[in-house]
């Protein structure tokens, strides 16, 4: 049976040992777009299909998948989902999280089981304070890139030597930054770096043709875990508790498989 | 065997000293396991989970930061070490109203030995430790209720095998230490600051992520890009190769970084308060060791 811990440590394990590998979340968020529903994030509202609820959204995430304008988009997103390579792990959508139903459809739809399956939330809840403890450490042992929105400040973070900025709706609006970032790599040599992605959907196509592209770096979806130290706002839940002592489970959630 | 017990092994001081105790008694011929609930100290020494450890015949069992309350407790580490972390008060209450007041005896079967790291958990605290055969402390002002005058000794920390760094950067500081109110980090800082360093970069485990929010992600504001968090590094060379100097705000004479400033040198700024301990190689702290084991 999967283990949570097990699974970061599986990871941090091979960031330690400096054996390159890619970790690629399809959160809640992607499962949607894969499900070819609309999603808009915008002003504190999150629309699902024809569902709309509040959510904890800021103009640096706003974003807008059309099922149909943006369907190039969601092909990219599926070759991310199923592609398949040494180490290349992909973070899904726990049961415990979006339900038994979104659950099984998400491995249905992928086909044939993956070993390098693990979950979107391994750097959060439960993990979160072994991440930030145990695994950010690590970072200052690279070169680090980071792709972010242009928002965030990066300089408290000590290990960054580039970056490469995206801006609203970045998988539609900055997806020609993949083929720039490659240009970039190519023409200097890039090897043994570390790529750090805080960039919403635009993060899962980039990572999975960044790795295809240059198996020999890191690519790590970090989400919205370093928000803290970019000066961007703790508005998930497992970052209230961690950070501001805010009552909530997130922090002892252990995800099931 | 040598069994090191530890009721944490994250990645603190505390934890790399007994790492370091570990990897010089194997060096050295001595077979020795370091034990912790963590799993930050499984790939730097010989080492296993707590929930391994077995006590055996003639074992010298070295404890760190558990309120043992006799020596059988040795053989429910797991639940016990769990107790304080799971902050269940009511059960820690129980567990401790159910401890005996009156002597326990000395276990006859294995050595136990006490080490006072200086931790949270301080040997003051300690009430119940006239099981040990010996207690070690790292200082002579590390204080510890020993009544019954229990044999004792004092040796410091096995210190890392550190070179003059070659090439420094200029006015960079770093602050050492877990990250907490009781450590003052942001009084180093400023301190820094003050000073006319231009970039201070903390190394620390993040103890405290409140105290963190709260009292240091403002100063970042406020002096914008010129405060860097790293977090706690296992390289100290790398550690030292990157900084000038280092400003410590807390009385710990059994703290490392002078020594550590000096090997390197590195520029310390901190208390004087080490003026009393005599610094020992780690040949010297071993032969301490080796005598008061019995090896």
């Amino acid at each position: 049976m999967k283990n949570f811990e097990d699974d970061f440590y599986k990871i941090l394990k091979l960031l330690k040992t400096r054996e390159p590998f890619a970790f690629n979340r399809f959160s809640d968020g992607e499962l949607y777009m894969l499900q070819n529903q609309e999603v808009i994030l915008g002003d504190h509202m999150v629309k699902i299909g024809d569902r709309v609820e509040r959510g904890p959204y800021h103009e640096e995430d706003f974003k807008h998948f059309h099922p149909e304008e943006h369907g190039f988009y969601r092909d990219r997103l599926i070759d991310a989902f199923r592609f398949r390579k040494k180490n290349y792990f992909k973070g899904l959508s726990c049961r415990c999280c979006v339900g038994e139903e979104n659950f099984r459809w998400q491995l249905d739809f992928h086909g044939d089981y993956d070993e390098n399956f693990t979950w979107a939330n391994l750097l959060v809840n439960g993990n979160y304070p072994k991440f930030i403890r145990e695994m950010y450490p690590v970072f200052n042992d690279y070169k680090t890139v980071f792709i972010c929105n242009k928002k965030n400040d990066l300089s408290v973070l000590p290990f960054v030597v580039k970056d490469f900025r995206v801006g609203y709706n970045a998988m539609v609006n900055d997806y020609g930054l993949i083929e720039k970032i490659k240009t970039w790599m190519d023409e200097n040599r890039i090897e043994d770096h570390l790529f750090l992605f805080s960039a919403s959907f635009f993060s899962k196509m980039a990572i999975h043709q960044l790795y295809d592209h240059n198996n020999r770096n890191t690519y790590i979806d970090v989400g919205t875990t370093l928000n803290p130290f970019m000066n961007m706002r703790l508005d998930r839940t497992y970052l209230k508790s961690f950070w501001l002592g805010a009552k909530g489970s997130d922090l002892n959630k252990i995800c099931i498989w | 065997m040598i069994k090191i017990v530890s009721g944490s092994t994250i990645p603190v001081g505390s934890t790399v000293a007994l790492v370091n105790l570990c990897n010089q008694f194997n060096a050295r011929g001595y077979e020795c396991i370091l034990y912790g609930p963590d799993r930050w100290h499984l790939d730097k020494c010989k080492s296993a989970l707590l929930a391994n450890f077995e006590p055996q015949n003639k074992d010298i069992i070295i404890i760190n930061d558990i309120n043992l309350s006799s020596a059988s407790d040795l053989y429910k580490l797991p639940a016990l070490v769990a107790l304080p972390r799971k902050k269940d008060w009511f059960t820690l209450f129980k567990s401790l109203m159910s401890q005996s007041i009156w002597k326990k005896p000395k276990p006859g079967h294995f050595m136990l030995v006490l080490t006072c790291q200086g931790g949270d958990i301080s040997c003051k605290r300690l009430t119940r430790i006239n099981f040990y055969h010996r207690i070690h402390t790292v200082s002579r002002l590390q204080q510890i209720n020993n009544n019954r005058k229990i044999s004792s000794f004092i040796c410091p920390n096995i210190i890392d095998d550190l070179r003059k760094s070659e090439h420094k950067p200029d006015l960079v500081a770093g602050i050492i230490g877990s990250i907490y109110k009781q450590n003052n980090t942001v009084s180093s800082i400023e301190r820094a600051l003050r000073d006319g360093i231009e970039t201070v970069i903390i190394y620390g485990y993040l103890q405290d992520p409140i105290y963190y929010y709260k009292e240091i992600e403002p100063l970042m504001r406020k002096y914008p890009g010129k405060i860097k968090f790293a977090g706690f590094i296992d390289n100290k060379q790398n550690l030292y190769d990157s900084v000038s100097d280092v400003y410590y705000s807390v009385n710990k004479p059994w703290s490392m970084v002078r020594q550590e400033c000096n090997l390197t040198n590195t520029r310390f700024h901190g208390p004087d308060i080490y003026e009393e301990e005599k610094s020992m190689t780690n040949d010297q702290i071993l032969a301490v060791w080796k005598n008061e084991l019995g090896l």
